[in-house]
């Protein structure tokens, strides 16, 4: 009976901290706090929220890596670092529109114009796709 | 009007086309017409005369035209099976 109200006491505590990583609009923090909870203690849930940076999910730069290698026919073990430029990549400007619709036909989003021009890295391209599917699942 | 288009107007009339592609319900004249803007905009890439480039992108923009008026015709044909390549295999 004991363990069970210590249990709901630190459901309730890590709720809180669930909605105030929403409001900072940190998603991939909620993944750090739920799994942060099952562990005894406050201050490892406050940690593993500070730990998170604000750069995309991993998942997501690893589909735009290979969504850019789809594009432009690199062999399957090229190096693709989030930091890669496409230009560098042998891609021209056409290439950048078109990876720029497969991003937006694979993630349902819709990027803007000026959005899409300033895209030259992976990592801009993961980082705007996480912006936009945030606000997408806010409205 | 401007005589020769500008980059970003070139790159943003490339974009509407392949735009007005996705809206197509038939998956066949979607997919051509997205391989017909790359590959249209592709042959053209190297064309350095301006008064061509000029000519070339107004044809580009009367397609677009054509196309979105087709996109609204064919809306109202929606076929009821979907093609056999549109079927995503688990």
């Amino acid at each position: 009976m004991a363990a069970v109200s210590a249990t709901s006491v630190t459901f309730g505590s890590s709720l809180k901290l669930l909605k105030s990583s929403q409001i900072t609009g940190k998603a991939s923090s909620l993944k750090m706090v739920t799994v942060g909870w099952t562990k005894s203690g406050f201050p490892s849930l406050r940690t593993s929220r500070f730990r998170v940076s604000c750069s995309a999910k991993p998942e997501t730069v690893q589909k735009v890596c290979e969504i850019v290698k789809k594009q432009l026919a690199l062999p399957a073990e090229s190096e693709l670092t989030p930091e890669s430029k496409f230009a560098a990549l042998g891609a021209d400007s056409l290439d950048t529109v078109e990876i720029v619709m497969s991003l937006e036909e694979e993630f349902g989003i819709s990027v803007e114009e000026e959005s899409s021009q300033n895209i030259t890295t992976v990592q801009e391209a993961a980082d705007l796709i996480e912006k936009l599917v945030q606000k997408k699942s806010e409205a | 009007m401007a005589s020769t288009p500008s980059k970003s107007q070139i790159l943003s009339l490339f974009r509407s086309l392949l735009r007005t592609a996705r809206d197509f319900s038939d998956y066949n004249i979607r997919e051509y017409t997205k391989r017909r803007t790359i590959d249209g905009f592709r042959h053209n890439r190297h064309v350095s005369d301006p008064s061509s480039i000029a000519a070339a992108y107004s044809d580009a923009e009367s397609q677009l035209q054509i196309a979105r008026r087709q996109v609204i015709v064919y809306s109202l044909y929606v076929p009821k099976l979907k093609s056999v390549m549109e079927i995503k295999h688990a």
